[in-house]
């Protein structure tokens, strides 16, 4: 099993139930071929930093995740057919998901963070 | 042909950008670099969009490679700009 993280760009006409359908189905694509989701982060609609299909904006997901080599090509395949995915970039993370402290943090709070996140890789 | 020659240009002051020297990375470990982090990256590209070489950004040989890694990665998922020419709105 490899540690991968993609990102997809939804289509900003792509709202309300319509985007937490599509999120989930794509979720679910993952799962079915038995792979772990670590993560899943909805940045929310940005501006892209140029046009894509047209688009100016774009939903940003970014979903972490544990699967083999052929998860990743079904999942790639499925996208391209959808056509309310406007993007997508898979990367492959060689060291594994590193678990980032609280967002919401105070500075000397999120030090600590930063020690016990390396202490942890020391031990891995 | 009275071709005068220009003269020889004064030489030119020897830093035209003070900035600071040493790689970053290594002199701050907790620096990360991540193709997600776009505020990061922003320092290591022109106004134009170009990668800013490594004479002038100061990074060693491997923390510049991570940050041009990085900075391609960031492009290619439409986090950051290819070049400023294709500006819409």
């Amino acid at each position: 099993m490899r540690t991968y993280e993609t990102i997809f760009i939804v289509h900003p006409d792509v709202v309300g139930d319509q985007y937490a359908a599509t999120v989930d189905k794509f979720k679910g694509i993952l799962t079915e071929q038995g792979s772990e989701i670590l993560k899943v982060d909805e940045w929310g609609t940005r501006k892209l930093a140029y046009q894509v299909k047209k688009q100016g904006r774009g939903t940003y997901v970014l979903v972490a995740y544990q699967a083999g080599p052929e998860v990743v090509a079904e999942f790639e395949r499925r996208m391209r057919i959808d056509e309310s995915i406007i993007k997508f970039q898979t990367i492959y993370l060689e060291k594994g998901l590193e678990v980032a402290p609280a967002p919401a943090a105070s500075e000397a709070v999120a030090e600590e963070g930063a020690e016990a996140e390396e202490s942890t890789e020391e031990t891995e | 042909m009275a071709f005068e020659r220009k003269p020889a240009r004064p030489a030119a002051p020897r830093r035209r950008f003070t900035r600071r020297k040493g790689c970053r990375f290594c002199g701050d470990k907790t620096l990360k670099i991540d193709y997600k982090e776009v505020r990061n990256l922003r320092y290591f590209i022109s106004e134009r969009g170009k990668i800013v070489p490594r004479r002038i950004s100061g990074n060693c040989a491997t923390h510049q490679r991570q940050v041009t890694e990085a900075i391609k990665r960031a492009r290619n998922i439409a986090l950051l700009p290819f070049t400023s020419g294709h500006s819409f709105d």
